[in-house]
């Protein structure tokens, strides 16, 4: 579902670079757009995969760089290129393969395919790509029903550690970042990670229900997918992964409750194994310089995106760690064999 | 009660405005366009269109989306009934006797009984949802994995009720549908089942592939192997073209009872708009009087699954409104609506912004009429498509039902996919298994797994869970009573012809 | 295969119906031999390989009922089919894999099946039918990649447009 949700919000940002409705119903339906073509343009022309289909939050992500490029004239054109497929395995295959050397391409990857690459014994693993940067991120939020005995998080780790087994956690796919959370604050509150209950759902809508309706301890997801229950009262928040207090919420971080749970659902970019280190260096240049620009500042607040740029070196350093957190914790909670 | 109609009424104030309901014609036509491609339901139709709804005030806004997204459903079910080529996975009860009828030459009738069904089953579903709504939420939000899981077995028991002659070869279909549910990887464990190492495999089968190959595909297969031998002649009309008094007679009651499965499933969080189809499509099948039209064209199968899609888009309207759930395609596309204004619908919206939630409702009355004085008049211009020559009729149903897969996953797999679920088609029509059972079997079947291994392990493994919630437990018995009452009738008539 | 010569005997054994009870014999082993390499995660309750095995078991049981079904000729009557048209129609089908998977492009793909479908049915102007065919896909491409945004498959002939 909430493919779904951001699969329509896309479409917005879609009729604004491809000036769809001007080109044929413009006349007719009396829409007027911006179409920015910008006059100082530079001679980048990219190719941008987002290994999902149209509508995911990777082909957003890729959308709206494309706008961004585009619109602050860092790249001539920007193609988009959707290539779905178990988290993301097509698309990577597929462009490690096929892109090798080129510097005109990017992809957009994020957490979700960490864990999917192990999971599905991927060939190809994001060690072969090029790192370039980390461009966003969204904190994650562990609810329980309001009528639930359960207020802190540190009610929830008693609950834990008396018997794991009947704590169930409702969140997102197997392996996704809300069952990689689940079993992480397992772990941090010294509960055995293996014995986690946690039972995925198909979309955002789907776990709601099974946490409202009191069917499940708790639900892990996105913040902004439950801000609006949380806000009315039917859902109460005991932590959130950031590492400090989010500006302006009551929610406190699970920091703050002494348990060490700092996760978010980041959105990269990277481009193809073999190139060069000038080409490296021209990509990171406009990654950066789109991500200063006002337009990207205005997608993300639209979106509702937090920025979360960390380019060169450190991002490289960051996508490995990753790559090792999860795929241990994949590895304890069975869904990689060791 | 008396704030709830003064709200409607100013909703409806706004949409009836000359250039709103300028947007709500533009809306349903260009929904319509888009929406007759299989593969692109109504959700796609609106994220691809939506756009052209960005600049325009909020109520403007709201009903042209009103609109697209009623022109795309009912897109759906115009090649459903057209050409055999479901677009959703919701108008695969519509293809089954539709497109019959409109062999037979009956389209006409087919396509304004859907359209009216729709418009009838639309509205009182909207009232449902302005009155029942919040009862209704919170019946909804009490249904448990468990539940949906006996919901399964009620729906598997019904559907195969109406799965054709032979009751070996309907089950031998819905095992091969079963099958196919369980490529790509499992849901709650993350392994891949049946991918053969092949990564496309990996995210499943798609039901519109499979619906579109078994139907489409394999029906045109189907027709050119036996050109010799019966030289099949469509003729566009035979009879009326509007729908006859006979027509209404048959249609209304399916109208109705199709409204009242889809509203309430649809209000579920897991409902969705297939089962209440089937559901109504078996329904109508056993309550018809005409059983032997069945399989050859009867009208209630149209009327009843049409009614059951539309007013189960209306019941995810429950949830996504009074909780901020949003539920289904449909529920998201809502939330599209909403979030170009920057709201996030939720238990808060109906205090914060009623204007934006009652003009919402009202502009899907508005579509669904528009949808009506579009439509009816056009009825006898689409059903001239099956006045095409024979050769370029097919070759274009076949170039159509490829480019939806083609436009939503281009790789090579999923064309293949496509074009071996035609052969399946076709040799299943060859070898006289029924074909709607595999897409049964497809779609119910992974849910009613997921579900019950989330019971299950939500009970530590106690399959007493089973029966332990009312709601489940009354679903059960009523599928035990379905499945039972056959035989037992049978026996009874056996008893009472021996006693006589 | 089968004729509905009335002078046969109305019981025999339909060989059709003896490979159709294998293959879903078949099926039903590669589904549990394909559930037997699932392994049993920390998960509750049921694993993944539970349902492959009640589905294989039901296929199995299927597979006797037919194999009787066939053995006594229980199946429906079926008439002749020509052959020729269903090749040429899966041709077609292949051709427009083909043509997509090797970069080909939309309206060549789309324009092929239409042309071997044409033909299949009885139609054998085929010059005709393929500038009918490339016209109707060139329309269709334009419409949906230009003004939908659909990325629809780009080969020689989509970038001239």
């Amino acid at each position: 579902m909430r493919q779904l949700i951001s699969k329509v919000r896309m479409s917005l940002e879609n009729a604004l670079m491809f000036q769809f409705p001007a080109r044929l119903f413009g006349a007719a339906v009396a829409l007027t757009l911006a179409a920015a073509t910008p006059a100082f343009a530079q001679q980048l022309e990219l190719k941008l995969m987002a290994p999902a289909a149209p509508g995911g939050g990777w082909d957003q992500t890729a959308r709206s760089m494309q706008q961004a490029l585009v619109a602050t004239g860092v790249a001539r054109s920007v193609q988009v290129v959707n290539v779905p497929g178990a988290g993301g395995s097509v698309g990577i295959a597929q462009f490690v393969n096929g892109a090798k050397g080129d510097g005109n391409q990017l992809m957009v990857n994020g957490f979700v395919m960490v864990g999917a690459l192990a999971m599905n014994k991927s060939p190809v693993t994001l060690e072969q790509v090029t790192p370039i940067a980390r461009l966003t991120e969204e904190i994650q939020v562990i609810v329980v029903p309001a009528n639930s005995p359960i207020k802190s998080a540190q009610d929830l780790a008693a609950a834990v550690k008396a018997d794991i087994a009947k704590v169930t956690f409702a969140g997102g796919s197997a392996g996704g970042v809300d069952h990689v959370m689940a079993a992480l604050f397992a772990g941090a509150v010294g509960a055995d990670a293996k014995k986690i209950n946690y039972i995925p759902f198909s979309g955002g809508g789907e776990s709601l229900a099974a946490i409202l309706g009191g069917k499940v301890t708790a639900g892990i997801s996105g913040l902004s997918e439950y801000e609006g229950q949380i806000k009315s009262g039917k859902l109460r928040a005991i932590g959130v992964t950031s590492e400090k207090r989010i500006a302006g919420s009551d929610i406190p971080t699970f920091k703050e409750q002494g348990i060490d749970l700092v996760i978010a659902n980041w959105r990269s970019v990277v481009a193809p194994p073999g190139i060069t280190p000038e080409q490296k260096k021209t990509l990171s240049d406009a990654v950066e310089k789109m991500v200063k620009s006002d337009a990207w500042k205005e997608i993300l607040k639209q979106k509702g995106w937090e920025d979360a740029y960390l380019g060169g070196d450190a991002f490289a350093d960051f996508l490995k760690k990753e790559t090792v957190r999860v795929t241990d914790v994949l590895k304890s909670v069975g869904l990689v064999k060791s | 009660m008396m704030d709830t109609f003064a709200a409607l009424a100013h909703g409806m104030a706004v949409a009836v405005q000359p250039m709103n309901l300028l947007y709500a014609l533009i809306g349903v036509f260009l929904g319509t366009a888009v929406g007759v491609l299989p593969g692109i339901g109504p959700a796609l139709t609106v994220a691809l269109l939506l756009p052209v709804t960005y600049k325009l005030d909020p109520g403007g806004s709201l009903i042209m989306f009103a609109g697209i997204y009623y022109g795309g459903m009912y897109g759906g079910s115009t090649t459903a009934i057209l050409i055999n080529t479901p677009g959703e996975s919701a108008s695969m009860a519509t293809a089954l006797e539709g497109n019959k009828m409109a062999k037979a030459g009956r389209g006409g009738p087919a396509l304004a009984t859907s359209a009216i069904g729709s418009f009838v089953a639309g509205t009182i579903a909207t009232i449902g949802l302005a009155f029942l709504a919040p009862w209704l939420v919170d019946f909804a939000v009490r249904f448990g994995p468990e539940d949906y899981f006996a919901l399964m077995c009620v729906a598997f028991v019904t559907v195969s009720a109406t799965f054709g002659d032979s009751p070996i070869r309907g089950l031998t279909s819905l095992f091969i549908g079963l099958t196919l549910g369980l490529v790509g990887i499992d849901k709650l464990t993350g392994q891949a089942r049946l991918a053969f190492g092949v990564p496309e495999l990996l995210d499943g089968v798609e039901v519109t592939t499979l619906a579109v190959g078994l139907f489409a595909v394999g029906e045109a297969l189907y027709v050119a192997s036996r050109r010799h031998h019966t030289e099949e002649k469509l003729e566009p009309v035979r009879g009326s073209l509007w729908m006859t008094k006979e027509d209404w007679k048959r249609s209304w009651k399916p109208w109705l009872r199709g409204t009242m499965f889809g509203f309430p499933i649809g209000a579920l969080p897991a409902g969705g708009a297939e089962i209440p189809t089937f559901l109504s499509y078996s329904t109508e099948k056993r309550l018809t009087k005409h059983p032997e039209e069945f399989g050859k064209g009867a009208i209630e199968g149209v009327a009843g699954p049409e009614a059951a899609n539309n007013a189960s888009a209306a019941g995810t309207l429950v949830p996504l409104l009074t909780l901020g759930l949003p539920t289904s395609a449909t529920a998201a596309m809502m939330l599209a609506g909403f979030q170009q204004y920057g709201l996030n619908p939720g238990p808060l919206l109906f205090a914060e912004r009623p204007d934006l939630v009652w003009g919402l409702i009202a502009s899907l009355f508005i579509a669904n009429c528009m949808l009506l004085v579009l439509n009816l008049p056009l009825v006898g211009l689409w059903v001239r498509l099956l006045a095409i020559p024979q050769p370029w009729l097919y070759a274009g149903i076949l170039v159509f039902a490829t480019m939806g897969t083609i436009a939503a996953k281009p790789s090579v797999v999923e064309l293949s996919m496509l074009a071996g679920f035609g052969v399946l088609g076709f040799l299943m029509r060859r070898f006289d298994f029924p074909i709607a059972p595999v897409v049964v079997g497809l779609i119910l079947g992974p849910i009613a797994e997921s579900q019950l291994r989330r019971a299950l392990a939500i009970s530590l493994g106690d399959p007493v869970t089973l029966l332990q919630s009312p709601i489940s437990a009354t679903l059960l018995g009523i599928a035990l009573v379905a499945l039972l009452a056959p035989f037992v009738l049978k026996g009874l008539g056996r008893f009472k012809a021996n006693e006589d | 295969m089968t004729s509905r010569d009335p002078a046969q005997p109305q019981r025999r054994v339909d060989r059709a119906g003896i490979v159709i009870a294998a293959l879903l014999a078949g099926l039903a082993a590669v589904l549990v031999w394909d559930a037997r390499g699932l392994q049993s995660t920390s998960m509750y309750g049921m694993g993944p390989e539970a349902m492959p095995v009640v589905v294989a078991t039901g296929l199995a049981l299927l597979a006797i009922g037919n194999f009787i079904d066939a053995l006594r000729g229980n199946l429906p009557a079926r008439e002749s089919a020509d052959p020729l048209p269903v090749l040429l129609i899966l041709i077609g089908l292949a051709l427009l894999i083909a043509i997509i998977g090797f970069g080909g492009g939309f309206i060549l793909a789309t324009a092929a099946l239409f042309v071997t479908t044409s033909a299949a049915f009885g139609r054998r102007a085929i010059v005709v039918d393929s500038i009918i065919a490339l016209v109707m896909s060139s329309l269709i491409y334009l419409a949906f990649d230009r003004l939908l945004t659909l990325s629809l498959p780009a080969g020689p002939l989509e970038r001239l447009l």
